[in-house]
């Protein structure tokens, strides 16, 4: 019992050095922005994907705001994914083609496999362009956003783009503010360190770019992932295309209001996630590809972000019953302290992470929420526990992955 | 004290020192005094017209003081609503003769001519500056903004603290310092010594001989979608060859003298283009670049670390212009670079060897 807790304990210690080296990196290191500063070309061909699955709510603010951004108008097509909505989506869509003719081609189905992946993959017959875009329907691009996201396309290496995603509605409730901070630290800290790093910044599937060529490569839309984003992140890397992280790209969307939301949107990413790890995370590590030394460990470390969850939990299990074994860890004093420390500064290290992102975005007050952030983390261990127990057990069951769409809260667009 | 409020009073304790490191928290919960989402608003601001626009749209209150001095040919002074003092000018050779100075201090006034602005030497100007005409300035000035409807020409010496734009061409005599941006609408000519950051015109000219107009090849665009060829390692096309595709070298790439290239390449390390070389889509270095001399770029020309272009290249066309950046960039005399030239950290225009 005591050397599976030293393994726990072990790779814990490595996800804490990774958040430290990641933040330092941050506050003190090379930034690398290489294509930021793309503002004149000869720009190519584009298509944005707007999946939307029962959007009535949203979708009209995302239309109206890609009417608007500053891209030619006929190197631009909008495709609004329309996947067998029930409610008012596919009427708000078709009155936007009515408005701006031969700017948005609408894609409607109405049957098939659920999920974002299997919509995108059917959309795909529309599409004739190298650059394609992805927004969900409740994100707002600002004005120069599809210019950003289509500018790292000039580098013949890149493959995929992701941009920053920041939530609009974050002053709803505690919840929302939590998530506001979460995402502060994944993107502005996590995202940008890897990029720095050249490390492995992961695709999100949204505010997002890939190109033709690389998808149709490594085998299109992959509609059996239930987070398509790490699917494609992955199938990238070992293909030896390269997905960057402009974090001065940043789009407006909505996170969840109320906790069973976002936990049922945490167990999918979870779920999703372990899925690309029992997937990849073996011929990542150690098979003949194209991924840098560096990238391998990232990608690995990167694809047991939440398996840490039960792995977390089944420690602190062992740490309870060694002690009331009378096992006394590491025997000695020195175990004692180490393991004081780990747990002092060890356990912050994602919290500080948090904290740098939100001095880094310049924001005061908000920092102060951080301590609740263990409100947050406490919820999600075990809600990301449960979906890996769960997807054990559909693993023996032979039970199919469901896929869940996350509700929306805002007031539908007039 | 009896034990059971002895115990009551470490519970309280224990509890207060626990809900401490909450206070502020609670506080902010409930006052919600930084919960507004974070501003994305740099599309915009990142334009780099955006301060020469607004500054154009601010000078619209001041349209009839110009009119009536330029009808007139006197000056006037005031004070804009929002308390900035202005100086307007019908003639703007009258600048020449206004004392810019008070008693050592340099008076912070904005000034607008309906006329070409002459401006003094060896002077400071505050305040930004507007003329519906040209802007000719002394030499040794410092700026602080510049908005001309015509052509903007800066003296040796002088420097420019956040932006100028010009509708007509921009010149900047030897050993200026443009730390903003700066953009025409017409073209920007840079002499030898200037140091810059942030570029943009139609074309951007280096040193007098530099001719714009100058470029009859109009090569066709390259498709984005081509055969892509991976190299780990070093790789090099030889001079003269012509290599079809993209190309992604993990290692340090060199293009020979007169190859040509019909595709985007990319270099995880050093890239050299030689003499005469061409690439008809984009060039990219992740690391440190060399261009030139003589050598054609269509697309976008990146670097992550530093980049010399060297005299006779010329990146983009008058019909397709494109952007060339870099942390660190060196431009020799005779290059032409049509669009955007941004030097994040230090742009040095250079005199050819």
């Amino acid at each position: 019992m005591i050397y599976v807790l030293y393994v726990i304990v072990s790779v814990i210690c490595i996800y804490t050095a990774r958040h430290y080296w990641f933040t330092l990196n941050r506050l003190f290191g090379f930034q690398r922005h290489p294509y930021i500063d793309i503002d004149t070309a000869d720009w190519p061909p584009v298509t944005v994907l707007v999946a939307a699955h029962n959007e009535e709510k949203v979708v009209a603010n995302i239309l109206r705001a890609l009417m608007t951004v500053k891209y030619p108008d006929d190197k631009m097509l909008v495709i609004p994914v329309n996947d067998r909505s029930t409610d008012r989506t596919r009427e708000i869509i078709d009155e936007f083609v009515e408005r701006f003719p031969g700017r948005i081609r609408p894609f409607h189905r109405k049957d098939g496999k659920g999920g974002k992946a299997a919509a995108l993959k059917d959309a795909m017959e529309l599409v004739e362009t190298e650059v394609i875009l992805i927004f969900d329907a409740d994100y707002i691009p600002g004005a120069g956003l599809v210019k950003q996201l289509t500018a790292p396309f000039f580098d013949p290496e890149v493959g995929g783009v992701m941009g920053r995603v920041v939530p609009m509605n974050c002053g709803t409730n505690l919840l929302t503010r939590l998530l506001d901070l979460e995402r502060s630290g994944g993107y502005q800290v996590d995202q940008q360190a890897r990029m720095n790093l050249r490390l492995v910044p992961q695709h999100g599937g949204t505010v997002a770019g890939v190109r033709l060529s690389a998808l149709r490569e490594i085998g299109g839309w992959n509609d059996t992932s239930l987070t398509e984003d790490t699917d494609l992140t992955y199938r990238l890397l070992l293909h030896g295309w390269k997905t960057v992280y402009q974090n001065r790209s940043e789009c407006y969307e909505e996170v969840p209001e109320t906790w069973p939301v976002r936990i049922k949107q945490i167990k999918r990413w979870a779920k999703g996630h372990n899925q690309a790890m029992v997937t990849y995370g073996l011929h990542l590590l150690l098979g003949k590809h194209r991924a840098s030394l560096r990238e391998r460990i990232d990608g690995t470390l990167l694809l047991g972000v939440y398996i840490m969850a039960p792995f977390t939990l089944v420690g602190w299990g062992l740490a309870l019953g060694v002690f009331y074994q009378g096992v006394a860890p590491l025997h000695g004093i020195v175990a004692i302290l180490s393991v004081t420390a780990y747990a002092a500064i060890g356990n912050l290290a994602a919290f500080f992470e948090i904290a740098a992102a939100v001095r880094l975005d310049g924001s005061r007050k908000r920092v102060c929420l951080v301590p609740f952030l263990i409100l947050g983390f406490a919820v999600s261990i075990f809600a990301v526990s449960w979906a890996a127990v769960s997807q054990v057990k559909d693993a023996l069951t032979g039970a199919e992955f469901h896929w869940d769409k996350t509700e929306r809260f805002r007031k539908a667009a007039s | 004290m009896s034990p059971f409020f002895a115990v009551l009073s470490l519970i309280l304790l224990t509890g207060a020192l626990m809900v401490l490191p909450l206070v502020p928290a609670l506080a902010e919960l409930h006052s919600k005094s930084d919960a507004r989402p974070l501003s994305v608003i740099q599309q915009h601001t990142g334009e780099i017209r955006f301060f020469a626009d607004g500054f154009r749209s601010y000078m619209k209150g001041l349209e009839p003081a110009l009119h009536k001095c330029v009808g007139s040919g006197a000056h006037t002074s005031g004070t804009m609503p929002d308390g900035s003092e202005y100086l307007v000018l019908g003639r703007g050779e009258e600048a020449l003769l206004l004392p810019f100075r008070e008693r050592n201090e340099f008076r912070a006034v904005m000034i607008a001519s309906g006329s070409d602005l002459l401006l003094p030497s060896e002077t400071n100007f505050a305040k930004d500056i507007y003329s519906a005409a040209s802007v000719i300035g002394g030499t040794e000035n410092r700026y602080r903004a510049i908005l001309a409807e015509k052509d903007i020409r800066l003296g040796r010496g002088s420097s420019v603290m956040r932006w100028v734009h010009a509708v007509g061409e921009f010149s900047a005599d030897s050993a200026c310092r443009l730390y903003g941006r700066v953009s025409s609408d017409t073209g920007i000519r840079l002499a030898a010594e200037c140091s810059f950051l942030r570029l943009n015109a139609p074309y951007i000219a280096i040193g007098p001989n530099a001719d714009p107009a100058q470029d009859p090849s109009q090569s066709p665009a390259v498709a984005t979608a081509q055969e892509r060829l991976f190299h780990e390692g070093d790789f090099e096309i030889r001079a003269g060859e012509i290599f079809l595709g993209n190309l992604v070298v993990r290692g340090r790439l060199r293009i020979g003298a007169g190859a040509r290239v019909r595709g985007s390449v990319k270099s995880e390390r050093e890239l050299v283009l030689e003499g005469g070389a061409s690439v008809e889509g984009s060039l990219i270095s992740a690391s440190i670049m060399q261009v030139g001399p003589d050598c054609k770029v269509r697309g976008p020309v990146i670097a992550e670390r530093t980049m010399l272009i060297q005299k006779g290249t010329r990146c983009g066309t008058l019909q397709n212009p494109t952007t060339v950046s870099a942390p660190n960039i060196q431009v020799e005399e005779g290059v032409v670079v049509f669009g955007t030239l941004w030097a994040r950290d230090q742009g040095q225009a250079e005199v050819s060897l």
